[in-house]
């Protein structure tokens, strides 16, 4: 029999998620042969799931803004220098040191992001809270995740009307752009305020129904949303080989040349 | 402009991200038992903890336009906690978090303990700790709980951006002393959107639904013992973070003295406690800092004796 997506076993694959993004973060810095090695069985594995490399390398690149808070040690070290000048008024020089550390945290980054991705592309974010809860995820964190996934739409669905209902009552003055429309700051911040106060009551009403419709149904205590059905027989395999991917990482990345 | 808080995997140091992962499980726990101590009235409050991070999520979408090409954004952290309680705000930006990081890869999940401690447990959990305390040190009313908010909501914001900086700084991520500054001045503007925003839901929601914010709001005036604790928290943490800005270029006064050459006419002070507000082992910032705190204490000793030298006076 199929299962359903939302009820397939995502523990195995979870392990592996998380052991291969620690043997991520415990590799050297500076262990380019390992990460290129790394990536090239992560987009294998990509490639499996049906995600093609390039679209999984761009998807990667969404930490890439982060990358700003290591900028300044390739400027500020001043150890390993590779280059030292003025550029206009200014006196700069790069470290070997500060590029070596901001480009091990990069990719080291780009490639953490990209197991995430496969992942969650693998399994539906149902599955993967039931997987959790089997996990021993408490009730309480397993249930009210599986409610936030549920009626995450519908509430968007809710802000999204509230936000078209904000422009259409919105004039926007002749030459003026939209992104000036409305008074100033703190008014518009009031507005906003006011959309988000008027969305929370929506969503404690919700909340009142919800349960309700629980009580009415028979459930008492726990609703044991994002319950895993139907376990994963091959479950210790796919352990066990994660288990051998995280040594093979941190082996290469203790064995294989540093740059 | 978005906050730079959701750190992605390869950012922080394996002992650093494990060290918070065993911190943020440990509060997390408490709020779990804290929520499950509630009896039959847990199960309620799951559902509604459920719904409020689908707010989150979705109220995440409101922004307002500050200025050219920035938009304030909700983070919710202060908004979520102060609604439903401490225990349960954190217990729902966990959730929230642990989704952003699952679901669309904000955040690493290596990082996920990080990020939940830094925006769950001191944004949140803290933040409305410290929003309750104001309130009930200014008497408890409407204002002093929307200003309790503002203020809470503001300070989340900074205090998750410096703990951000702080643990990728150990990690050898970053520079403290360029990136604390860097962060903390980008987030101040976040910051009081965020401030903004928290401010006018909690109101609207004072006045639509009276019952929610009679709930949420604390009912008693603080004690005098714990409104001068609360003062001394809130100037020390003020003090702080406000001599991290602190210029180092010379005042007014010595400016001139230097510019006109008399400045070596000055006569060195007969002791030397803290000379030029740095304190010795401390370097930099964290000295400034440092002496900013230690001075508060001072002022706040020499109050308390005068008050007690004139209580002592007015009861002879």
């Amino acid at each position: 029999m199929l299962q359903r997506s939302s009820q397939r076993d995502a523990r195995g694959a979870i392990v592996a998620a998380l052991l291969t993004i620690l043997g991520i973060a415990l590799l050297p810095a500076g262990s380019y042969v390992v990460y290129a090695l790394v990536w090239l069985a992560v987009a294998t594995a990509g490639a499996a799931s049906g995600y093609a490399p390039l679209t999984l390398a761009r998807r990667g690149l969404i930490a890439l803004p982060f990358t700003l808070a290591a900028l300044p040690l390739i400027f500020i070290r001043g150890d390993e220098l590779i280059w030292s000048g003025a550029l206009g008024p200014a006196q700069l020089s790069i470290s070997g040191a500060g590029l070596r550390i901001f480009l091990t945290a990069a990719v080291k980054s780009w490639i953490s992001v990209q197991v995430g991705t496969i992942l969650v592309r693998r399994y539906p974010i149902e599955s993967i809270v039931g997987s959790l809860r089997a996990l021993k995820l408490p009730d309480a964190i397993a249930t009210g995740a599986g409610l936030t996934v549920r009626y995450v739409e519908l509430l968007r669905g809710e802000a999204s009307r509230m936000l078209r209902a904000r422009s259409a009552r919105s004039a926007s003055p002749v030459g003026e752009t939209r992104e000036r429309i409305g008074g100033t700051i703190p008014w518009r911040a009031k507005v906003t305020g006011n959309l988000a106060g008027a969305l929370f009551l929506r969503a404690y009403a919700r909340a009142g129904r919800v349960e309700e419709a629980a009580t009415a149904r028979g459930a008492s205590g726990s609703l044991s949303l994002g319950s895993l059905i139907q376990p994963d027989a091959r479950l210790f395999m796919k352990v066990a080989l994660a288990i051998g991917a995280f040594v093979a990482i941190t082996a290469a990345g203790a064995l294989l040349p540093r740059i | 402009m978005r906050p730079l808080l959701h750190i992605p995997d390869g950012f922080l140091a394996p002992q650093v991200a494990l060290a918070l992962w065993v911190a943020t499980a440990v509060v997390i726990g408490i709020a779990l038992r804290r929520i499950g101590q509630r009896g039959p009235a847990a199960a309620s409050q799951t559902i509604l903890m459920g719904l409020s991070g689908s707010f989150i999520f979705a109220a995440q979408m409101f922004n307002f336009p500050v200025a050219a090409g920035t938009s304030g954004h909700l983070l919710g952290g202060v908004l979520a906690g102060f609604l439903l309680g401490p225990w349960a705000g954190s217990v729902v930006m966990a959730t929230v978090i642990g989704i952003q990081a699952l679901l669309f890869q904000d955040g690493g999940l290596l990082a996920l303990g990080a990020n939940i401690f830094n925006m769950g447990v001191i944004g949140t959990l803290g933040g409305t700790l410290v929003a309750r305390g104001i309130a009930a040190t200014l008497g408890g009313t409407r204002r002093a709980t929307l200003l309790g908010v503002g203020v809470a909501a503001w300070l989340s914001v900074m205090a998750a951006a410096g703990f951000t900086t702080l643990q990728l700084g150990l990690s050898g991520t970053t520079d403290i002393s360029i990136g604390l500054p860097a962060m903390l001045g980008t987030h101040v503007l976040i910051g009081l959107g965020e401030a903004l925003i928290s401010v006018s839901a909690i109101s609207f929601i004072a006045v639509s639904a009276p019952e929610i914010f009679a709930k949420s709001a604390p009912t008693a005036p603080a004690s005098p013992r714990r409104r001068v604790a609360a003062g001394l928290i809130i100037t020390a943490a003020t003090v702080g973070l406000a001599s991290l800005f602190a210029s180092t270029s010379p005042d007014g006064l010595e400016k001139v003295a230097t510019d006109l050459g008399f400045i070596n006419t000055s006569q060195a002070a007969p002791f030397e406690l803290f000379a030029d507000y740095s304190i010795p082992g401390f370097d930099g910032v964290a000295g400034t800092a440092l002496a900013g705190v230690i001075g508060v204490l001072v002022v706040l000793l020499v109050i308390v004796l005068l008050n007690r030298l004139a209580s002592a006076r007015k009861g002879s």
